[in-house]
C-alpha cells in the first residue's frame, strides 16, 4: 500500500460525489483486498508462514515424517523434525513483527 | 514429615498466597464495570503475556497432554501445530479484534458481533452460546483440581472435597479482585506452571531413566508404537490431525475468556507483539508433557485415569517438597483458566443478559454484585459436572473448543472486509446448524470417516449460514462501512477505497 498515494483521474468524480453528499454507497472493497496481504514482506511472510504449516500437516506428518530413524541426538525424528518446523513458523511470525506488519 | 503432609500444605500456602493477591488487587479497583471486566484496556506486555499463556495452558495442557501422550503417543505433539497457529490468529485476528473493540467500546465478544448483525438475538445467541460451551472448560480444570488434592493427599482429601475447596478459593479470588487480581495471579501462575511442568519432567526422566534422552530410547526400544502416526490406538489419522489443530486453535482462540483478553491490550502493536513470541511458551511446554505422558507409559503401564500420569509419577518416585510445588504449578495452571472462564461467563452474562435485558439503569455497584452472584452459581454448575462420569480431560476440551469453533463465520465476516457480508439470519442459523452437527459428529458417531467432528460442525455452519445470508437481509452499508473502515483504518492506515 503506497501510503502517499495522490488522487487519480478515476477516483477523483468518487471523492468529489463523496464530498457533496451525492454518493449512496461506497464501493464494496475487492474480497482478496482483505485477505491477500498489500506488501511484499507481507506476501513473503504469508506465503512462507503456509509454506511451512504444510510441513507440519497431513499428508507430510503421515508419510515423510512418520518414522523413528534417524534418530536426532537420540530423539526420534518424528519430533525432531516438526520441532524444527514449529521453530521456523515463530521465526516467521517475529520477522514478521520486526518488519512492522 | 509424611509426603502428602508437605503435598498438600504447599497447595494450601499456594492457596493462601492467591488469596492475598486478590485482596491487595481490590485495593487498586475502582467501582467501576470496565475496570472489572477489562482491567481498564491497560494490560501491557509482560502482564498480557504471561495471563494469556496462563489461561490457554490450563490443566489441559498440565495433566491432559501428559495423558494424551500416556494412552495415544507421539500424535499430540500435534499440539505444536496448534499453538504456533494460536499465535498467528492473534497476529492477524486478535488484532483486528481489539481495533474494533478500542473503537467502538465492546467489552464482550456478544457486543462486536451484534453490532456488526444488527441483531440483539445474534447477541443473545453468542452470549449463550459462548458461556454453554465455556461451562465443559469449567468441568475440566475443576476435574483436575479434585485429582491434584486427591492424589498429593495419597487419597486422604476426597476428590469431591478437593474439588469444593478449590472451587471456593476461586470464587472468592475473582470476586474480590476482578479481572485485576487473575491478571496479577496469572503472571505468578505462568511463571510458575512452566518452571514446575519442565522441574517435574526432568527430575523423573533422570530419577527413572538416566535422563531425557535415555528415555526416549527405552520408548523407541520397548513401545515403539507410541513414536509413530497413528499411535497405538490408531487415533490420529490425518483427519484427527488436521481436526485437532483447527479445533483447539481457533476453538480456543474464540472463547470469550481469550477474545475479552484482546479488548484489554494497550495498545495493537503489543498484541502482535504477544502474537509472535506467545508460541514460544505454549509450543515448548509440551516437550515435557511428552517426556512425562512417554515416561509413564513405560513405569506405570496399568493407570486406571490416564489424567493421573503426572501427579502419580511426581507422588511414587520425586522428593515431597518438589512434589508439592509441582502439584501447586498444576493448581495454578487450572485456577489461571478457572478464574479467567469464570470471569468471561460473568463478563458475558451480566453485561449481555442481565444488564441489557433484565435490569437496567442500576448502579455500577449493582453490576458487579450481580457478576459476583453469576460466579458462584456457574461454580455450582461446574461442581456438578465434576461429580458426573468424565471422559479424557482433552475430549472435554475438543467439545469445548468445537463449540466456540462455530463463531468463525460470524467472526471472519467481521474482520475481514469484503465480499458480501453474512445475514443475522444466516448467522443463528449457521450457529443452530453447527450445534446440531456438532450432537451427531462428537456425541452419536464421533469423528465420523476418521474427520473431526469439529470440522464438519464447521462446515455445516458455514453453508448454512452462507446459504441463508443469500435471501435474507444483510447488515446495512452503513454499519458495515463503519465496522469495515476500522478495520481497513486499522491494517493499512487507510479506509479501505485508497
Amino acid at each position: 500500500m503506497n501510503r502517499h498515494a495522490t488522487i487519480g483521474a478515476t477516483e477523483a468524480p468518487l471523492y468529489a460525489a463523496c464530498f457533496a453528499g451525492t454518493l449512496p454507497a461506497m464501493p464494496r472493497p475487492d474480497p482478496l483486498r482483505s485477505l491477500w496481504p498489500r506488501t511484499r514482506n507481507g506476501r513473503i511472510a504469508v506465503v512462507a508462514f503456509a509454506a511451512l504449516f504444510t510441513l507440519a500437516m497431513p499428508p507430510v506428518t503421515h508419510t515423510v515424517l512418520n518414522r523413528i530413524e534417524p534418530t536426532v541426538l537420540g530423539l526420534p525424528f518424528f519430533f525432531v523434525a516438526l520441532l524444527g518446523v514449529y521453530s521456523a513458523l515463530i521465526g516467521v511470525l517475529i520477522w514478521a513483527y520486526r518488519q512492522r506488519l | 514429615m509424611e509426603t502428602w503432609v508437605v503435598t498438600t500444605g504447599l497447595i494450601f500456602i499456594y492457596l493462601l498466597v492467591t488469596l492475598g493477591v486478590a485482596v491487595v488487587a481490590n485495593r487498586h479497583m475502582s467501582v467501576n464495570l470496565e475496570d472489572f471486566l477489562l482491567c481498564g484496556r491497560r494490560a501491557g506486555f509482560v502482564v498480557l503475556y504471561l495471563t494469556v499463556v496462563a489461561t490457554f495452558h490450563s490443566a489441559f495442557a498440565f495433566l491432559g497432554s501428559g495423558g494424551f501422550f500416556y494412552t495415544h503417543g507421539i500424535g499430540f505433539w500435534a499440539a505444536g501445530a496448534w499453538t504456533v497457529l494460536v499465535g498467528a490468529i492473534t497476529y492477524v485476528v486478535g488484532t483486528r479484534i481489539w481495533a474494533l473493540g478500542k473503537a467502538f467500546g465492546y467489552i464482550t465478544p456478544a457486543d462486536m458481533l451484534a453490532d456488526f448483525y444488527e441483531s440483539e438475538a445474534v447477541r443473545m445467541a453468542v452470549a449463550l452460546f459462548s458461556v454453554l460451551f465455556t461451562i465443559l472448560y469449567i468441568q475440566v480444570q475443576a476435574l483436575a483440581l479434585g485429582y491434584i488434592v486427591e492424589v498429593a493427599s495419597d487419597g486422604r482429601i476426597s476428590f469431591e472435597v478437593g474439588v469444593f475447596v478449590m472451587l471456593a478459593v476461586a470464587a472468592v479470588h475473582l470476586a474480590i479482585g476482578g479481572l485485576r487480581a487473575v491478571y496479577w495471579t496469572d503472571v505468578m501462575q505462568g511463571v510458575w506452571m512452566y518452571v514446575a511442568v519442565w522441574a517435574g519432567a526432568l527430575v523423573l526422566s533422570f530419577e527413572l531413566f538416566g535422563g531425557p534422552v535415555e528415555l526416549w530410547r527405552a520408548v523407541t526400544d520397548q513401545r515403539p508404537e507410541l513414536l509413530t502416526l497413528p499411535g497405538p490406538e490408531g487415533l490420529f489419522t490425518p483427519g484427527i490431525w488436521v481436526g485437532m489443530v483447527i479445533t483447539l486453535s481457533f476453538g480456543i482462540v474464540l472463547q470469550p475468556h481469550m477474545m475479552i483478553r484482546y479488548y484489554t491490550a494497550v495498545d495493537g502493536r503489543t498484541l502482535k507483539l504477544l502474537g509472535a513470541t506467545t508460541p514460544i511458551y505454549l509450543m515448548t511446554l509440551y516437550i515435557p508433557a511428552a517426556l512425562v505422558g512417554l515416561g509413564g507409559a513405560l513405569v506405570l503401564p496399568d493407570l486406571a485415569q490416564a489424567d493421573r500420569v503426572f501427579p502419580e509419577l511426581l507422588f511414587n518416585f520425586a522428593p515431597p517438597w518438589l512434589t508439592g510445588l509441582i502439584l501447586a504449578g498444576a493448581a495454578a495452571a487450572a485456577m489461571s483458566t478457572l478464574d479467567s472462564i469464570l470471569h468471561a461467563n460473568m463478563t458475558v452474562l451480566t453485561r449481555d443478559v442481565y444488564q441489557r435485558y433484565l435490569v437496567r439503569g442500576r448502579s455500577q455497584r449493582h453490576y458487579v454484585r450481580f457478576g459476583q452472584g453469576i460466579v458462584l452459581a456457574l461454580l455450582a454448575v461446574a461442581y456438578w459436572l465434576s461429580l458426573q462420569e468424565s471422559a479424557l480431560l482433552v475430549s472435554i476440551i475438543n467439545l469445548s473448543g468445537s463449540g466456540a469453533l462455530q463463531l468463525l463465520p460470524a467472526i471472519v465476516g467481521i474482520c475481514f472486509p469484503g465480499g458480501r457480508s453474512l445475514s443475522k439470519a444466516g448467522v443463528l442459523a449457521g450457529l443452530a446448524a453447527g450445534v446440531a452437527t456438532l450432537w451427531w459428529s462428537l456425541l452419536l458417531d464421533p469423528n465420523p470417516v476418521g474427520i473431526h467432528g469439529g470440522l464438519w460442525g464447521l462446515a455445516a455452519n458455514l453453508a448454512v449460514a452462507v446459504a441463508v445470508s443469500a435471501v435474507t437481509t444483510r447488515p446495512s452499508a452503513e454499519t458495515v462501512e463503519r465496522v469495515h473502515g476500522e478495520v481497513e483504518r486499522f491494517v493499512y492506515g487507510d479506509d479501505g477505497t485508497g
